[in-house]
């Protein structure tokens, strides 16, 4: 099980039951991050210690993936001039995402 | 979208978990043409979950029954041939049933002679100081991050809230390796034991529950009946969870001792509420039935609603479990086909009586499992002041009070006097436990209503639906007024 | 709201249709002294009122009614003074945009038309309109431009005239559906639904502010005249980042595009759903959705990305002739009605205004819309 460059603990995928895709890396706002195909971005993001997705509209609180299944809209990403909820779409290698924050911030 | 596609559709079934899937079957082996579009990318809904693309199941593992299941129905959907439009979302209905779809390849719209809506559940998360935190996630939430994912939703987990999810989840953590804190539980043991008569019928389930307990006691778990969530708050390495004991109403028990336990990960899920986006578009009537999750299309045993044409299936006309959805799927199946004309009146009747006397054995458990789940006033009640109820637009506890005391009486007053339900959830998150609220005030759940059921059903943007064109492709009609 | 049962006195005036101008009236007339209720079906401004774009401009208006959106516009900007709370009205210019060679024909001919009767309206070149609104798209030809323009959030129209309706003493009478009017010499009755459980009210004078069921109201009296209903969609965005600060338009009058303080953009232009006066809004035409997405993302390329968070229909009431019913009702003493304005939102607060003057025997500030031109005109062929 590789261990997340970009998260000092211990994984938090269980590979009991499973057998993964294979390792790759996926770019997040930029940054490298490793992630293994299929699996969800959002679950990808997760496991790599990055929690927090974006701010909410109003209190600029901190928000991350929520309810796992597309209703929520909290863990919303670009994805290739898309916006789409993390959980909805499987990391491939190379797959460029950017956080809302980062790329409003690019965008100027 | 403007073409619609020319294939004659007899049944388009919106969603393939159990209940859309057995439905598609039924319907097939009834000589329907039959559509089954699901937003996932292969059937078996929330209670089956596929893994994710391109992850195999380990070899010389035991595998849940669940996960059999669901890959036995994968492989008979496969094995049927029946046109299968997976990783689309509907994103529109008309009135005349026309259904339009995204896809990867974009927008498309089809014309079929019935509908059969099968898109079960969304979770319900009682607010609480602390609960839109990353890390915070819900229970059915915690279930496909651990069954399909294959992932713990932290090293060590807090799950809390309501119903048969939480013993599975705090299973499904320390299977996969992980800690689970505590487990809080809103019921109490007594309310468990009265749900044992409606699991006679499956002892097996008996035996996984009893297991389950087996393995929590065993693992050190603390399990606390009767407490719930006060407030989560970031700290040491990750959460301080303060649990508080509650009545049978939710309500908090004054001067009752308030543990705190130390996590990274809270799982916390209070129930499941019926999705009736797809019926409130289309106008069906609807009724309020708290032991069922909520607002439901006002349907027959069959599913037919109050639409013509238009059937329900599954958790999303009523929370009866998967089992019994499998079943309900196949009933409004007769059903679309006998009001096709394809399945004679004997036929139908016979199949009918035949599928309705299947289904009401495990449709008990899962209504004594629904009634679990079912919305605590206590719960609501104990909802703070500045706790945020609607986490798109921040709309707190206090502003919808506010209105109410204004004289909001409805959920569209609500939602155009705090924009609470106005942003990209569309009050798919927020508009049951909003309900409540506003419902404390204005005398009943049936009173505050709904919010009007709106296109789009799940978010698209303007390039997905415009698709290619150049300014003289406009359609343009006659120019306004001078 | 509840309303004191010593409602057996007869009301000084009943207005009839709870929109942004049965709210102005009602509210004139009480500030005028006159003792007034004013009851609606549904909430108060819930119908068009409260769903329409809430776009304050004067390029899209009819140019005889440009005099009447000027000081509505001055009304709208002012709205958290003389209705304590306010609609987050917001002036911003507004640009018409032209795309092709028949559009800018249009563009000067509406400036034109519209200056004459007292818009500040100018033709600007295609720089000029980059410079003020730089996410138009390129191949724009020419602007009409307007200093006084701007937008309110609709949804908050009724939440603040329920304020100032209370501060001024009228009874506002929610959720009562009026099932006719019996006219006579003294003044009239008006009768509620069964179901509302609710005794006839009496009044010296009645409005008639309902919209498009201006014509059904009218019946009630006795009298014919047709209002066309048009079936409004609207587009409301997720929140984006700012790519707009203009209201935009285009000249042929089929968008009207806005971003709001929150990022959230709304789409309209007057583009049919389906629909009628019985049932309300009912569906979407996918045709004119698609329509009307292409020209806005056409307009403002960067929109192309923006999601859709909800698509809503709205009731927008017609004459005959296109333009505003204000005035006495023919033939009946003591009747008035107002309303069935195109852009209705847009000079409401004025329109009521001028109709309680009327009604309390003032010179109005602007002339009213003799409602007797419109018997039997026909309604044009759709």
């Amino acid at each position: 099980m590789k261990k997340s460059s970009t998260s000092p603990a211990p994984s938090l995928r269980a590979d009991q039951a499973v057998r993964r895709g294979p390792a790759m890396q996926i770019l997040v706002d930029g940054c490298p991050v490793d992630a293994f195909e299929g699996e969800s971005v959002a679950a990808a993001l997760f496991a790599a210690g990055r929690r927090e997705l974006r701010r909410s509209p109003r209190d600029h609180a901190p928000r991350g993936m929520f309810c796992l299944m597309g209703s929520c809209q909290e863990c919303l990403v670009w994805i290739e001039a898309r916006k789409l909820p993390a959980c909805q779409v499987p990391a491939a290698a190379g797959m460029e995402i950017e956080t809302l924050g980062f790329r409003e911030q690019r965008l100027g | 979208m403007v073409d619609v596609r020319p294939a004659p559709i007899d049944l388009l079934v919106i969603g393939a978990g159990p209940a859309g899937a057995r439905a598609a079957l039924r319907a097939q082996s009834c000589g329907l043409e039959v559509l089954l579009v699901d937003e996932n990318g292969d059937a078996g809904g929330q209670v089956w979950r596929p893994l994710p693309p391109g992850f195999k199941r380990a070899a010389g593992v035991p595998h849940s029954a669940e996960a059999l299941q669901g890959d036995a129905l994968r492989a008979e959907l496969g094995r049927s041939g029946i046109q299968c439009l997976f990783g689309h979302k509907v994103w529109n209905v008309g009135s005349s049933l026309r259904t339009d779809l995204i896809g990867p390849e974009g927008v498309a719209s089809w014309q079929p002679r019935a509908l059969l809506v099968a898109t079960g559940t969304t979770e319900r998360v009682v607010p609480f100081a602390g609960w839109t935190l990353p890390g915070v996630i819900g229970l059915a939430a915690a279930t496909i991050l651990l069954k399909s994912q294959n992932m713990l939703p932290g090293r060590r987990t807090v799950v809390a809230g309501s119903g048969p999810l939480l013993l599975a989840v705090a299973n499904g953590i320390l299977k996969a390796g992980g800690e689970v804190t505590a487990v809080l539980d809103l019921a109490s043991r007594g309310d468990w034991l009265q749900t044992l008569p409606s699991l006679a019928s499956r002892p097996d389930l008996l035996w996984q529950g009893a297991q389950w307990q087996a393995r929590l006691r065993r693992a050190g778990v603390p399990m606390l009946y009767r407490h719930g969530i006060a407030s989560v708050e970031a700290g040491g390495k990750g959460f301080r969870v303060h649990a508080q004991q509650v009545d049978k109403t939710g309500m908090p028990v004054p001067g009752a001792a308030s543990p705190i336990f130390e996590a990274d990960a809270v799982a916390v899920g209070h129930g499941l509420v019926p999705g009736t986006d797809v019926t409130r578009l289309l106008r069906a009537r609807h009724r309020y039935e708290a032991s069922r999750g909520g607002w439901i299309a006002d349907a027959d045993p069959q599913g037919r609603t109050s639409v013509a044409g238009l059937y329900v299936a599954g958790d999303g006309a009523g929370i009866a479990g998967a089992a019994a959805a499998g079943i309900h799927g196949e009933l409004a199946a007769v059903a679309c086909a006998h009001d096709l004309g394809r399945l004679s009146a004997e036929a139908h009747t016979r199949e009918r009586d035949r599928l309705l006397a299947q289904w009401h054995k495990p449709a008990r458990f899962g209504r004594a499992m629904a009634g679990l789940m079912a919305l605590r006033e206590g719960t609501v009640a104990s909802i703070a002041s500045d706790t945020v109820v609607c986490r798109c637009e921040d709309v707190t506890r206090a502003e919808i009070d506010a209105a109410a005391r204004e004289g909001a009486r409805d959920m569209n007053q609500l939602k155009a006097w705090t924009r609470c339900g106005m942003g990209p959830c569309q009050g798919r998150t927020c508009g049951d436990v909003a309900a409540a609220v506003l419902a404390v005030h204005v005398g009943s759940r049936e009173a505050v209503g709904c919010f009007t059921g709106r296109a789009p059903l799940r978010p698209v943007s303007l390039a997905e639906v415009a698709g290619n064109y150049t300014y003289a492709d406009i359609p343009i009609p006659k120019a306004a007024p001078l | 709201m509840s309303v004191n049962l010593r409602a057996s006195a007869p009301y000084d005036a009943i207005v009839i249709g709870g929109g942004v101008m049965g709210c102005s009236t009602a509210l004139h007339l009480a500030q005028g002294g006159m003792r007034v209720a004013l009851v609606d079906r549904g909430p108060l401004c819930r119908e068009a009122s409260g769903v329409n774009a809430g776009t304050l401009t004067l390029h899209m208006t009819r140019a005889a009614l440009v005099p009447y959106a000027m000081r509505a516009w001055q009304m709208w900007m002012e709205s958290e003074k003389w209705l304590g709370m306010g609609v987050l009205a917001t002036h911003v210019p507004g640009l018409t945009l032209a795309f092709t060679e028949a559009e800018c024909e249009l563009v000067e001919l509406r400036a034109k038309a519209r200056r004459e009767y007292g818009a500040p309206i100018e033709v600007i070149s295609a720089a000029r309109a980059r410079e003020i609104e730089p996410g138009v798209h390129p191949g724009l030809l020419k602007a009409g431009y307007c200093d006084i323009d701007g937008f309110a959030s609709a949804y908050l129209t009724g939440r603040a005239f329920r304020h100032a309706l209370a501060a001024a003493g009228v009874d506002v009478i929610e959720n009562t559906p009026v099932e006719g009017i019996d006219s006579g010499d003294a003044g009239h009755v008006v009768r509620f639904g069964g179901a509302a459980g609710r005794e006839a009210l009496q009044a010296r004078r009645v409005v008639l502010a309902g919209g498009v069921w201006i014509e059904n109201m009218l019946a009630w009296l006795g009298v014919q005249i047709p209002i066309k209903v048009l079936i409004n969609q609207l587009i409301i965005t997720e929140r984006v980042r700012p790519l707009m600060r203009t209201v935009l338009s285009v000249a042929n009058g089929l968008l009207s595009l806005k971003q709001f303080a929150n990022g959230t953009v709304l789409i309209g232009g007057g583009w049919q759903g389906d629909g009628d006066r019985e049932r309300g809004g009912v569906e979407a035409r996918p045709q004119n959705l698609v329509g009307n997405m292409r020209l806005a993302a056409y307009a403002v390329p960067a929109l192309a990305e923006a999601r859709i968070a909800r698509i809503w229909l709205g009731l927008e009431a017609e004459t005959a002739d296109a333009m505003p019913i204000i005035g006495d009702v023919p033939g009946v003493p003591q009747a008035y009605v107002v309303g069935s304005a195109h852009s209705g939102y847009t000079s409401g607060p004025f329109m009521g205004r001028i109709m309680a003057q009327h009604i309390l025997g003032q010179q109005p500030e602007l002339p009213l819309f003799d409602p007797a031109r419109l018997l039997g005109m026909p309604m044009p062929g759709n």
